[in-house]
């Protein structure tokens, strides 16, 4: 290194001097230690609490406390120790401050270092891309059934009590009550419902099952005598929320519904977690798709349903195609043909299969389930407002790593060629 | 290398024949690199062609394939080899076996196709390990079929994490009783059991049957059916509730799509006018393919069965298509309307025997018989009429079947250890070369050959890995199994250019270990019956993974990430045997150590590069077809710890954080994050990338991240040694340094 390039670092140094040790590699190696053992012990507890759990618990947080998994060696003992793990947001955002203080105290622009900064700086970018997307990203189902066509998406997770008025068969009136409001002794009331609702208690999850006809029920459903939960006789007991891949929440609602002459009855509502028509599988339970509620000469439905998302196009289905290997279980093609329709008029016809997703307003929709005998489909949608920010990322690393690897195979040959003249 | 004596130009020549012999050449009488180059063989007219035999067109597992490689993956999950053995436990090839199976299944029975070796299991059918070994033929487990079953049904119902050794045993071994009882039957349906003929001659079907007596061969059988399909076609009013022609088409149609069930492989090549190219069983051959499961039938309206049969049966032929089309794909809910597409279809569509059927059995009757030549034209015939009618799938039949044979990785890994042991040699050769200026020259003569043999290896292994990829049609990496192949690989080519410009027999050492061990644990992947369960390794790509593109740079990089994390890492363990022994034995290993470092450096930028790379790359997949970049699944962060990891070596060293020996340590580590990676992800069962589960490889992980530790211990150790026994030295040499 010459002189004028430890005079120019130390003026850089002496501009912000302050965040030297901010700037540390010790810190980055802490930091990146630190990093694997968040991403190792999330991956673990995928397993315990699945994708969404761990996320939460881990990658969405500050600080996640861990316990050892009691099925591992020594696990009786160890797992009653809380461990706390630095979370996502903790080390992602120190990482980024190490980096920046590190680029602005440390890093020489120099022709030989510009891919070394270029590489740096595409990591920041790729970090702060994924800290905005796990903010921001939304994920959420859509199903439609061969020949119809739907305008709305599903949550995976939270639901919401639908209070519809059919009366009309020309116009519905819906009121969507969320998740957040479904607070056990809460009194709704809102304009377009002619009675109150007061929530008798609620619950993401549960097990439900028909007790036999004549025994009286116990518990949360023990003021039920309205709908379903009457006719079907059902017990439920109250269940924590299962984030694993596969799980089945099913969302619970006990609530009463009031009039300014009193009480018009309790009834309760279940959401199926694969969507509300399962329920119409079940002759017993059919009605928790639209449970009908009778009042001053109107009829309403209610259904607790995962929270939807109405959107300014539908989307029809033509047709899929499940095709399989011949002799073999291993799927070759799963493919839906759609229609977007959009609020102008204009349509567009598209062909979603593994690898090519329907992109339209921001929002991706990939192929994710499909029912080939019942002739459905599901698609999973993720709206990530960020979406271009790994690309860019990506493109400066790039140029960072090109740069890098032209500069020494410059260097290497100019050796060789300097060399050889001696050896000749 | 000029300054050879003639002695050592002798052994570095003999080391490079024998070296190569094993790679290319045939071991005895076997198949060697010139079956490439030959011609197939002229069938003998005093034997069967069982070369031209093993070349026969058939699809197993999604792929057209010749019955060679039948042969060989269904022995290679009944009995771990690709060979069985007769009663004097004598090798039978895997293709005469075949033969034997499918023709003469009386005596297929009496050869030991099956391995046991677990003793509890052995206990279930009466059978000592010590006494009794561990083959067995059919014949023998037969007496115990129903019992073998209950066993397997009881531990099929304990979840697959939690089942024990005998569990996963039982399991296996009924999974492949019932693999060998379909292969029997594929080409022969199973006969009627002899309770129910009674009520079959009062329907006045058994005349119908085959009767070895009378009938030359089964098509006989399938002539008859077709006779009073077409009386029934042609008269429609026959279709009628208790309808006595009617009711045998009933029968034979059920009996047939029953025998769909028991069949290993497709042997029908596809009709002429097919657009979905698809393969046939015999059954569907004769009378097409359920639409549902056969429970559904229970499900159907008798009366509107009829009446849709009539119907369908009344329409024109071109009609009777598309309306068949129609229904299938409009009424998938409709059990009755579908099963009579199925019916009409067998009825009046399905009017001829296929003559692919005929010649089979032309093919059984001149095996059975001993009939040389017949054999031999049919088998030509059978070719010639499956290579036409399956196209360009078949193009590659010729050179798998010598591929097969070839066995290029078992050829490799035998010449990796040979590698190991010259390098090793060369080691003690020069740790003595002080003495004596001839040890000196006989430890480079052993090098030099240790790099030459390691350049003919790496073409077999190419050539291994090529050949997949032509058969395949795929890039390199597909599976778990192909990942393996694909790691050693990688090692080794960066092996060999570390040894052409550092010739100290270290590159060549790890690289021929990382060689062997990753051929190992793939020829171990490919017998596990949860990963491989038709013992295919070249099986078909999931829908998801089917992309060639990302399979070609994410898949690619990532595994190029893995191999060179490994070699770094065994570097890390060649560091701290140089160390160890220099310590011992008193010798200055200073160069050496700051060369090992140097390399270690050099290939974890590599390594940190190409993971880097492909982890982006893969999350560019990841966006493109699901809609996000990073999802946090299982196999991802197993990845991104690999990135990180080698990010934590690099700036370690940059910061002269870690020196060489911290360098190794941190190198070691890589090992065990990359093992997890690779391995320990798959384990956990969860997220997108989970299609390798398996869990015998956990004990073997734990052991080898154990392994890890204890060489990072072990490196420390001389630091500890030198510390306390440094500080006694220190003191009266610090006034003079002072």
């Amino acid at each position: 290194m010459s002189s004028t390039d430890h005079k120019d670092s130390y003026k850089a140094r002496n501009a912000f001097f302050w965040l030297a040790p901010l700037a540390s590699v010790r810190l980055t190696l802490v930091l990146l230690s630190l990093s694997m053992i968040l991403v190792f012990v999330a991956t673990l507890e995928q397993v315990r609490i699945g994708i969404r759990g761990a996320l939460s618990e881990y990658f969405e947080s500050l600080v996640g406390i861990w316990h050892y998994p009691e099925q591992f060696w020594g696990g009786e003992f160890l797992h009653h120790i809380p461990l706390p793990i630095p979370g996502g947001y903790l080390l992602g955002g120190l990482l980024i401050l190490n980096l920046v203080a590190a680029f602005l105290t440390r890093f020489q622009w120099t022709f030989k270092k510009v891919g070394i900064q270029l590489i740096h700086l595409g990591i920041i970018a790729l970090l702060v891309g994924q800290l905005v997307t796990q903010a921001t990203q939304e994920e959420s189902r859509m199903q439609i059934n061969k020949g119809e066509s739907v305008n709305y998406l599903e949550r995976f997770h939270g639901v919401e009590l639908a209070l519809i008025d059919v009366t009309d068969p020309e116009r519905e009136t819906v009121v969507a009550i969320p998740q957040e409001l479904l607070e056990e002794g809460q009194r709704l009331r809102h304009d377009s419902l002619p009675f109150d609702l007061i929530v008798k208690s609620f619950g993401v999850n549960c097990d439900f099952n028909v007790s036999p006809s004549g025994s009286t029920r116990e518990g949360l459903t023990e003021e039920v005598d309205r709908g379903v939960g009457l006719t079907a006789n059902l017990a439920i007991t109250d269940k924590e929320e299962d984030f694993s891949s596969d799980a089945m929440n099913f969302g619970y609602l006990v609530f009463e519904l009031t009039h300014k002459d009193g009480s018009l009855g309790t009834w309760l509502s279940l959401s199926h977690p694969a969507g509300n028509h399962w329920w119409k599988e079940s002759e017993k339970l059919a009605d928790f798709a639209f449970q009908p509620i009778r009042h001053e000469g109107r009829l309403w439905g209610a259904s607790l349903r995962p929270k939807r998302e109405y959107l300014p196009y539908s989307i029809e289905l033509l047709g899929i195609e499940n095709e399989f290997y011949q002799g073999t279980e291993i799927p070759f093609n799963f493919e839906s043909d759609v229609v977007l329709n959009m609020d102008d008029n204009q349509t567009r016809r598209a062909l979603v299969y593994m690898n090519t997703p329907l992109r339209h307003d921001g929002k991706t929709f990939y192929q994710y389930q499909m029912n080939n005998a019942a002739d459905y489909t599901v698609f999973q949608v993720i709206r990530n407002p960020s979406w271009l920010v790994p690309y860019l990322a990506c493109i400066i690393i790039s140029i960072g790593l090109l740069w890098q690897f032209l500069w020494h195979l410059v260097a290497f040959l100019q050796k060789n060629s300097s060399k050889s003249p001696k050896g000749a | 290398m000029n300054k050879m004596t003639i002695g050592q130009r002798i052994v570095f020549l003999g080391l490079l024949l024998l070296g190569g012999y094993i790679c290319l050449l045939p071991f005895g009488r076997g198949p060697s690199f010139l079956d490439f180059l030959k011609d197939e063989p002229p069938p003998s007219p005093e034997g069967f062609d069982l070369e031209g035999f093993s070349r026969i067109p058939v699809l197993r597992g999604g792929r057209v394939k010749p019955l060679d490689s039948v042969a060989r993956n269904t022995l290679l999950v009944l009995r771990n080899k690709r060979t069985a053995l007769d009663a004097e436990e004598k090798k039978v090839s895997s293709i005469d076996w075949l033969a034997q199976v499918l023709f003469e299944p009386e005596r297929a029975d009496q050869l030991k196709t099956f391995l046991i070796d677990h003793d509890q299991l052995l206990g279930l059918i009466g059978k000592k390990l010590a006494e009794d070994g561990k083959h067995y033929s059919y014949s023998q487990l037969e007496p115990f079929l129903s019992q073998i079953e209950t066993t397997a049904r009881e531990a099929g119902k304990t979840e697959q994490e939690k089942r024990d050794s005998f569990d996963q045993n039982v399991l296996d071994l009924y999974r492949g009783l019932l693999l060998y009882r379909k292969l029997k039957h594929t080409l022969a349906p199973p006969p009627v059991p002899p309770d129910s003929m009674e009520s079959l001659r009062e329907m006045g079907v058994e005349q119908y049957f085959f009767d070895p007596q009378n009938d030359p061969d089964r098509t006989a059988e399938y002539r008859r059916f077709k006779e009073l399909t077409q009386s029934v076609s042609a008269d429609p009013a026959k279709i009628r509730m208790g309808g006595p022609d009617f009711s045998k088409v009933v029968f034979f149609v059920d009996h047939y799509s029953r025998a769909n069930l028991w069949s290993e492989f497709f042997p029908v090549p596809p009709q002429a006018g097919d657009l979905k190219r698809k393969w046939l069983t015999v059954g569907q051959s004769l009378v097409g393919e359920e639409p549902l499961e056969s429970s559904e039938k229970r499900k159907m309206d008798p009366v509107v069965f009829m009446d849709t049969l009539r119907e369908l049966i009344e329409l024109p032929t071109d009609q009777l298509k598309n309306r068949i089309a129609s229904i299938r794909a409009n009424q998938k809910m409709n059990p009755t309307a579908l099963f009579a597409t199925q019916y009409a279809e067998a009825i009046k569509l399905r009017t001829e025997v296929d003559p692919v059927l005929g010649l089979y059995e032309n093919l059984g009757i001149a095996y059975r018989t001993k009939d040389f030549t017949g054999f031999n034209n049919t088998v030509a015939e059978l070719r010639e009429i499956g290579v036409e009618r399956a196209g360009e799938e078949a193009s590659t039949l010729s050179f798998e079947k010598a591929y097969n044979g070839f066995e290029p990785f078992y050829r490799s890994s035998i010449a990796y250890v040979f590698i190991l042991f010259i390098a090793c040699a060369s080691w003690l050769f020069s740790t003595t070369s002080s003495s004596t200026q001839k040890n000196g020259g006989t430890a480079a003569m052993l090098r030099d050959s240790a790099f030459y043999l390691t350049a003919i290896v790496l073409l077999t292994h190419t050539f291994g890995l090529a050949g997949r990829m032509y058969i395949e049609g795929r890039p390199p990496v597909t599976n778990l199994y192909s990942s393996a192949l694909f790691i050693g690989w990688g090692s080794v080519l960066l092996c060999l250019a570390t040894e052409k410009f550092l010739r100290l027999g270290i590159a060549s050492s790890m690289g021929s270990l990382i060689g062997f061990g990753s051929l190992v644990i793939a020829h171990n992947l490919s017998l596990d019956s949860s990963l491989n369960p038709s013992g295919d390794t070249m099986e078909m790509m999931r829908a998801v993974l089917d992309s060639n593109f990302w399979l070609a740079t994410h898949v690619v990089a990532i595994t190029i990430g893995y191999s060179t994390t490994f070699l770094a890492g065994f570097l890390g363990i060649a560091f701290v045997c140089v160390h160890l022994f220099g310590s011992i034995s008193g010798k200055k290993t200073r160069k050496l150590d700051r060369t090992l470092g140097s390399m270690i450096y050099g290939i974890t930028c590599f390594s940190l590069f190409f993971s880097l790379v492909g982890t982006v790359l893969g999350g560019i997949w990841a966006d493109q077809s699901w809609g996000r970049f990073w999802g946090w699944d299982a196999k991802e962060n197993g990845a991104l710890l690999i990135v990180i990891w080698n990010a934590i070596l690099l700036h370690a060293r940059w910061s002269g954080i870690a020196r060489v020996r911290g360098i190794a340590a941190i190198a070691i580590f890589g090992n065990v994050v990359t093992a997890w990676s690779w391995f320990g992800t798959n384990m956990l069962g969860v997220g997108l990338h989970s299609y390798g589960f398996m869990d015998k490889a956990f004990n073997p992980l734990m052991w080898f991240i154990v392994s890890q530790l204890f060489f990072i211990a072990v490196v420390y150790l001389p630091a500890l040694v030198t510390r306390f026994s440094g500080r006694n030295n220190q003191f009266p040499q610090s006034p003079t340094k002072a």
